[in-house]
C-alpha cells in the first residue's frame, strides 16, 4: 500500500501515502481518512461549487435589495406583507438537520456505516417534510399574489424557488447517498460522497437562514 | 534536461504505457478523460469559433468599408456585431485559454498525470461545444442574438425583441456559464492538490499562479450573469418584471448585474494572456523572471480588484457624482498591479540575453498592445472624457486592442511556442516572424484609427454612416487593416498546418524552456511523465541535479505509480505528499451528461419547459450512471 | 479636450519610454543585466518599482484629481435653478421628440437654443435606452427608461451642431441624429415664437388637397399637427415639419423631392423604422408633400 521511501527525498515519500481508492470497507476508507493530512478533493470539489451558488444567492439578494431601494412601497400596495411564523419555524426545522448530518460526516470518518444510513435517512425525512411545508406556503402566497404583477413578485417567488430547488437537490443526493451506501457500502469514494453532502447541507442552511430574513424583510 | 531512459526504466516506461493507453479511433477521443486531448479539442474547436467571429468582423468590414453600403440589411449587421462579440468572448478566448491552454498545460507544469477531476474535464469541454452549437444553431435559423454582447434591455425585452433571438442568448450563455465554472473548480482543485511533491505554492510557475486567479475570478463572476440571464428570461418567457420599470423593476438592474460579471470578465480574458507571457519570457530571455512573488501577485491582485470597478461600463447613466467618481478611482487602481507586471516581463527581456524567435515576438508585441491599450483604458477612468466618448469607436479601439492585442497575441506566441511539445515538430521560424509582422500591423492599422474616428463622433454599432461626416477615410483604413489582419493570422495557421506534416522533429526541448512540460517527450506520452517529478524551484528544468535524480529514480523504479492510472495528491501549500489518487480513463457518461443539458437548454429557448425537464430528468440519471461505480469507469 | 490633449501627451511619454525600453532589450540583446547599469538583481527590480508603482502612483493620482475631482463638476447635470430655460427631449425608436415646456412648442429631431445661455435639457425616453450626444456642447447621456436625467447646453458660438443617438436602441440606431441651432437670442425668440404656433392653413388647391389626404389616410392615425385633426403620437410632430432642415432624423435632406421620396417607400431609405409602405399613388405623394412642405 506504501511506497518504499528514500533519504534522497524525505517528505516525498512519507511512510502513509496510502493508495485511498483501493479503500472498499468502510473501516478501511475511515482509515484513509483519518490518516489524509489535506481534504479530499471530492470534498474541495463540493466546497467549490458551493462558493459559487453562495454568489449566486449573494446576487439574488443584493437584486431583492435593489428593486426595494428602487420603490416607493415594498411590498407594492395590494400585497400583503410576508407571514413570519410558519417560514421560520420550518427554517429552523431545516437548519437542525445540519446536526444530523455533520453527525454523518464524522460516522463515516469513523468508519461507521449503519450510522450514516440512519442519520442521513432520518435527516432526509425531515428535509422532505421542510420542503413540502414550503411548496404549501408558496401556493398560499400565490393566492394571494403572483410573480407576473409586480417586480416583487417576480423576485420573491425567484429567490425562494430558487432556494427550494436547492433543497430539492440536496433531497435527491441524499437519496444517492443512501442508495450508494446501502449497495456499494462505505468506500472511500461515497465516504467523500458523505462528507461532500454534509458540507452541501451545512451551506444550503446558511443560505435558507439568509433567504429567510430577506424575503420576510418586510415584516421585521 | 530531458528525461533519460535507460533499459532498466525501459520496463517501466514500458508498463506505463500499456496502463495508460488511449482507446483508438474516434470513439477514443468521444470517451476520452485525458486533459491533453481534451486541450486539443478545445483548440480545434476554439480555432473553428475564431474563424467564426472573425467573418462576421470581416463581414462588417466590408460593409462599413465605405458610406451607404448595402452588403449586410441593417437586422443582419445587428445579429453580426451581437454573434461576433457572443463568439469571440464566450466561444473562442475563454475557452482556447482556460480549456485549450490551461488544460494541456496546467497538470504538465505541476507535474501531475491528469486534472484533479478528469471527467469532469470532458464534460466542459462537450457543454462548451453544445453551448457553440446552440448560438449557432440561433444564426442559422436566422435568429441569432441581435442586441449586442451586453444585450441591455428593455431593447432585449420580449416587447422589442419578440422571437426567439435573445432567448439563445439568455439560455446559451447560462449554458456556457457550466462548462466554466466546472473548469475553474477543476483548475482550483488541481492546482492546489494534484501538484508534484515539493512543489510548495511559491515553487509553483507564474503560468499556474495566473491560471488560478482566472479560475477563481470565473467561479465568483459567472453566477452573476446567470442570474442576469435568468432575470431576463423570467421576463421575456414567464411575464416577469424584473426589468420593467412600469412594474417596478429597472433597466438598470440588468445592467448592474451584466457588468458585475461583465468587467471581472475581461480580466479573466486577460489573465491567461499574463501566464503564457510569463512562461515564454523567461525562457527566451534565458534568465528568471524579475520580482517572481511581486509578479504573482499581481496576478491575483487583477482578478481581485477586478470586482470592484464595473460601474466604470455605465458612467453615463446618470449616476451620482460621487459613485462615479468612486469607481473611476477603484479603475485607476489596477493599473498598479498590471504595471508591476509590465515593467517585471520588460525588465526581464532587458536584463537576460533575450533570443527574438516567434514567440518572445508575439509577446512583444503583446508587451506593445497592453501598452497602449491600457493607455486608453486610463483615459476612460477620467470620467468628464469617458462621458465623451462612450460608446463610440474609442471605447472600440481601446477594448480591441486590451482583448486582441493584448489577450490574443499570447495566444497565438503560445501556439508557436507549445507547437513542438505538442506535435514533436518545429514550427517554420522565418514564416513565424513574418506571421508576426504580418498580424502585427494588420492590428494597427486596423484598430488604431478607431480612436480618431471615435474622438471625431462615430458612434458604435452603426451598420453604415454618411459621406460628409469625415468618417469615411479613416473606416477604409480600418477595413483594409482587416483584411492585412486576416491575411497574417492564416499565415500563421498555414505555417502551424504544413510544420505538422514537414517540420523537423522538435526533441523534447526546443527552446531550453524552465518548467517541467519541457522534461517529457514531444508530445508527452498520456501518463506525462514516467517518473513523478522532483521539485525545488519554480524553473524545474533549470535545476539540472534534480532532472538527474528523476532519471536515476527511473532506473530504480521509484515514485513511478504504475499499478493503474495512478498520480499523487498533495496537501494545499505545501505539497507534502498525502494520497496516490486512482484516475478515471474513458468515459462515455461526460459526453452523454452534455447531451442531455443541451436538450435541457434547447427545450427551454422553444419554450418547452415540459420537455426540458424530461431532459433534466435524463441528466440526472446520466450523472448516477457516472458515479455508479466510482472511479473505476 | 484640453484634458484629452495633456492624456494624450502623458501616454506617449509613458508609451514611448517602454518603447525605449524594448528597444535597448533588442539591441543589448547579446548582454545580460541593464544596459549602462550593470547585472544587480536589484537594480531591475527597482525598475519594477519605480516604473511600476511610483510613476504610475503619481501619474493616476494627478489625472485622478483633475478630471474626477475637479473637471468632473463641470459635466455634471445642472442645478435647475441656474439654468435660463428648460427643454425636454424624449428618445424614440428612432427619433427625438422635442418639447419646449415655457410655450407648448413641440418638435422633432431639432432643437434650437440661445447663444451663450444654460439651457436645462431633461433626456428621457419612450421605448428603448437611448443616448443624448451633441459631442461638440457637451458629454453625453443616457435616456433611461424611469429616470429623468439632465444635461446642460452651453453653447458659447453661433452655428449648428450634429448629435446622435450613442447607445444601440435597435434596427436604425444608425440613423438617430439630431441638430441644435445655436441661435442669437432675436433669432432664437422669432424661431420659439413661430413654433409655438398652430400649424399654417393651406393657401393653394394642392396644399387643400394633401391636407385632406393627410387628415383621411393613415398619416393623422400617427403624426400631429397642431391646430388641425390630426393628433397621433407615434411618429413625430409635423406642425412646422418644413422649417426643418432634414427628415427622418437627420438622415435626409429636406426638399420636396427627398420628402417624396421618404413617404412613397420610408422603407428603402431607413428599413426596419417604423413608418411603413403606405402604397400611396404618386400623385397623392406628391400632394401631401406640397402640403406638408407649407408647413413652415
Amino acid at each position: 500500500m506504501t511506497e518504499p521511501s528514500s533519504r534522497a527525498h524525505r517528505g516525498l515519500h512519507p511512510p502513509q501515502v496510502t493508495r485511498s481508492s483501493a479503500a472498499f470497507t468502510a473501516s478501511a476508507a475511515g482509515r484513509v481518512a483519518r490518516q489524509r493530512l489535506a481534504q479530499p478533493n471530492g470534498w474541495w470539489g463540493m466546497a467549490l461549487f458551493l462558493c459559487a451558488e453562495v454568489a449566486l444567492f449573494g446576487t439574488m439578494i443584493s437584486s431583492y435589495f435593489y428593486l426595494d431601494f428602487d420603490a416607493h412601497r415594498w411590498p407594492p400596495a395590494g400585497i400583503p406583507d410576508p407571514s413570519v411564523l410558519w417560514p421560520s419555524i420550518g427554517t429552523a426545522v431545516l437548519v437542525a438537520m445540519s446536526f444530523p448530518m455533520w453527525l454523518a460526516a464524522r460516522s463515516a470518518i469513523a468508519g461507521r456505516r449503519g450510522r450514516v444510513l440512519g442519520l442521513v435517512s432520518g435527516a432526509m425525512i425531515v428535509q422532505g417534510c421542510y420542503l413540502g411545508l414550503q411548496i404549501i406556503l408558496l401556493i398560499q402566497d400565490l393566492h394571494k399574489f403572483k410573480p407576473q404583477g409586480s417586480a416583487y413578485g417576480s423576485i420573491y417567488y425567484t429567490l425562494l424557488v430558487a432556494h427550494h430547488a436547492h433543497v430539492l437537490f440536496g433531497l435527491l443526493l441524499d437519496l444517492t447517498i443512501l442508495v450508494f451506501v446501502s449497495f456499494r457500502g462505505l468506500t472511500n469514494y461515497w465516504l467523500i460522497g458523505v462528507r461532500s453532502l454534509a458540507l452541501y447541507w451545512h451551506v444550503v442552511n446558511v443560505i435558507a437562514v439568509f433567504v429567510l430574513v430577506v424575503t420576510l424583510a418586510p415584516s421585521l | 534536461m530531458a528525461t533519460v531512459i535507460t533499459d532498466q526504466g525501459r520496463q517501466h516506461v514500458d508498463r506505463l504505457a500499456r496502463i495508460w493507453e488511449e482507446r483508438p479511433g474516434i470513439l477514443g477521443w468521444i470517451t476520452t478523460t485525458d486533459h491533453k486531448r481534451i486541450g486539443l479539442m478545445y483548440f480545434f474547436t476554439a480555432l473553428v469559433m475564431f474563424g467564426a467571429g472573425g467573418t462576421e468582423a470581416l463581414l462588417m468590414r466590408t460593409q462599413l468599408i465605405g458610406p451607404n453600403h448595402h452588403l449586410l440589411s441593417p437586422e443582419a449587421y445587428d445579429e453580426m456585431f451581437t454573434m461576433h462579440g457572443i463568439t469571440m468572448i464566450f466561444l473562442f478566448v475563454i475557452p482556447m485559454t482556460t480549456g485549450a491552454f490551461g488544460n494541456y498545460l496546467l497538470p504538465l507544469m505541476i507535474g501531475a498525470r491528469d486534472m484533479a477531476f478528469p471527467r469532469m474535464n470532458a464534460l466542459s469541454y462537450w457543454i462548451y461545444l453544445g453551448s457553440g452549437l446552440l448560438m449557432y444553431i440561433a444564426l442559422a435559423q436566422g435568429h441569432a442574438p441581435n442586441a449586442g454582447w451586453f444585450d441591455y434591455v428593455p431593447l432585449a425585452s420580449k416587447q422589442f425583441d419578440p422571437g426567439n433571438n435573445i432567448d439563445y442568448y439568455g439560455y446559451g450563455l447560462i449554458f456556457n456559464g457550466i462548462s466554466s465554472t466546472a473548469a475553474s473548480i477543476n483548475f482550483i482543485v488541481t492546482i492546489f492538490k494534484m501538484r508534484a511533491p515539493g512543489m510548495s505554492l511559491n515553487r509553483m510557475p507564474l503560468f499556474c499562479f495566473a491560471f488560478l486567479a482566472v479560475a477563481f475570478a470565473l467561479l465568483f463572476a459567472l453566477p452573476s450573469l446567470t442570474v442576469a440571464a435568468l432575470f431576463l428570461e423570467l421576463d421575456r418567457q414567464l411575464g416577469f418584471h424584473f426589468y420593467d420599470v412600469a412594474f417596478g423593476g429597472d433597466p438598470l438592474l440588468w445592467q448592474n448585474l451584466f457588468w458585475i460579471f461583465g468587467h471581472p470578465e475581461v480580466y479573466i480574458i486577460i489573465l491567461p494572456a499574463f501566464g503564457i507571457a510569463t512562461a515564454i519570457i523567461p525562457t527566451f530571455a534565458h534568465r528568471r523572471m524579475v520580482f517572481f512573488p511581486l509578479v504573482a501577485l499581481g496576478e491575483i491582485l487583477v482578478a481581485f480588484l477586478g470586482f470592484g470597478v464595473w460601474v466604470h461600463h455605465m458612467f453615463t447613466v446618470g449616476f451620482a457624482t460621487i459613485t462615479t467618481v468612486y469607481f473611476a478611482a477603484a479603475s485607476l487602481i489596477i493599473v498598479i498591479p498590471s504595471g508591476i507586471q509590465l515593467f517585471a516581463w520588460i525588465a526581464t527581456i532587458l536584463t537576460g540575453t533575450p533570443d527574438f524567435k516567434t514567440p518572445l515576438l508575439f509577446i512583444v508585441g503583446f508587451i506593445v498592445y497592453f501598452m497602449l491599450g491600457g493607455l486608453s483604458g486610463v483615459t476612460l477612468a477620467a470620467i468628464p472624457f469617458d462621458q465623451q466618448v462612450h460608446d463610440s469607436y474609442y471605447v472600440v479601439a481601446h477594448f480591441h486592442f486590451v482583448i486582441f492585442g493584448a489577450a490574443v497575441f499570447p495566444i497565438l506566441g503560445g501556439m508557436y511556442f507549445w507547437f513542438p511539445k505538442v506535435t514533436g515538430r518545429l514550427y517554420n521560424e522565418r514564416l513565424g516572424k513574418i506571421s508576426f509582422w504580418v498580424t502585427f500591423i494588420g492590428t494597427f492599422i486596423t484598430f488604431f484609427p478607431m480612436h480618431i474616428v471615435g474622438i471625431l463622433g462615430m458612434p458604435r454599432r452603426n451598420y453604415t454612416y454618411a459621406a460628409h461626416l469625415g468618417w469615411t477615410l479613416l473606416n477604409f483604413i480600418e477595413s483594409i487593416g482587416a483584411y492585412i489582419l486576416a491575411t497574417g493570422l492564416l499565415m500563421i495557421v498555414v505555417n502551424l498546418a504544413i510544420s505538422l506534416f514537414k517540420g523537423p522533429p522538435a526533441g523534447n526541448d526546443p527552446f531550453e524552456g524552465d518548467t517541467l512540460e519541457w522534461s517529457t517527450t514531444s508530445p508527452p506520452p498520456p501518463y506525462n511523465y514516467p517518473v513523478i517529478p522532483t521539485v525545488s524551484s519554480p524553473y524545474p528544468m533549470w535545476d539540472k541535479d534534480d532532472r538527474e535524480l528523476d532519471n536515476r529514480r527511473l532506473a530504480r523504479g521509484e515514485g513511478l505509480l504504475e499499478l493503474g492510472h495512478e498520480t499523487p495528491a498533495t496537501t494545499a501549500q505545501d505539497a507534502i505528499w498525502d494520497e496516490i489518487l486512482k484516475m478515471p480513463s474513458h468515459s462515455a457518461w461526460p459526453p452523454v451528461t452534455a447531451l442531455t443539458l443541451f436538450g435541457v437548454f434547447f427545450m427551454l429557448v422553444m419554450a418547452h419547459y415540459w420537455i426540458a425537464g424530461g431532459f433534466l430528468a435524463a441528466c440526472g440519471l446520466s450523472l448516477i450512471g457516472w458515479h455508479y461505480k466510482g472511479v473505476r469507469v | 479636450m484640453l484634458l484629452w490633449w495633456w492624456m494624450l501627451g502623458v501616454a506617449t511619454i509613458v508609451f514611448l519610454g517602454a518603447m525605449v525600453m524594448l528597444v535597448m532589450a533588442w539591441t543589448k540583446r547579446g548582454v545580460p543585466g541593464l544596459p549602462f547599469l550593470g547585472e544587480r538583481e536589484n537594480l531591475a527590480e527597482g525598475l519594477v518599482l519605480i516604473f511600476g508603482i511610483a510613476i504610475p502612483l503619481v501619474v493616476l493620482v494627478a489625472l485622478f484629481g483633475v478630471s474626477d475631482v475637479y473637471l468632473v463638476g463641470q459635466t455634471s447635470p445642472p442645478n435647475p435653478k441656474t439654468t435660463a430655460m428648460t427643454i425636454d427631449v424624449i428618445g424614440h425608436q428612432w427619433w427625438w421628440e422635442v418639447h419646449y415646456p415655457s410655450t407648448g412648442a413641440v418638435t422633432a429631431n431639432e432643437i434650437h437654443i440661445p447663444v451663450d445661455t444654460r439651457v436645462n435639457v431633461v433626456a428621457t425616453t419612450a421605448d428603448v435606452i437611448h443616448s443624448f450626444w451633441v459631442p461638440a456642447l457637451n458629454r453625453k447621456i443616457d435616456m433611461i427608461p424611469g429616470r429623468r436625467n439632465r444635461i446642460l447646453l452651453d453653447a458659447t458660438k453661433t452655428g449648428e451642431y450634429r448629435g446622435q443617438c450613442s447607445q444601440f436602441c435597435g434596427v436604425q440606431h444608425a440613423h438617430m441624429a439630431l441638430e441644435v441651432f445655436v441661435q442669437t437670442p432675436a433669432a432664437f425668440r422669432a424661431w420659439l415664437a413661430n413654433m409655438s404656433a398652430p400649424a399654417r392653413t393651406p393657401t393653394t388647391p394642392e396644399e387643400q388637397a394633401g391636407k385632406t389626404l393627410f387628415m383621411n389616410s393613415s398619416c393623422a392615425s400617427c403624426h400631429t399637427i397642431a391646430g388641425t385633426a390630426a393628433a397621433g403620437t407615434v411618429g413625430p410632430n409635423l406642425t412646422h415639419v418644413a422649417s426643418r432642415t432634414t427628415l427622418a432624423a437627420v438622415t435626409i435632406p429636406n426638399t420636396p423631392a427627398e420628402m417624396e421620396a421618404w413617404i412613397s417607400n420610408p422603407q428603402a431609405i431607413k428599413p426596419g423604422d417604423r413608418m411603413p409602405d403606405l402604397g400611396l399613388p404618386h400623385s397623392e405623394v406628391v400632394e401631401i408633400t406640397d402640403y406638408l412642405e407649407s408647413l413652415h
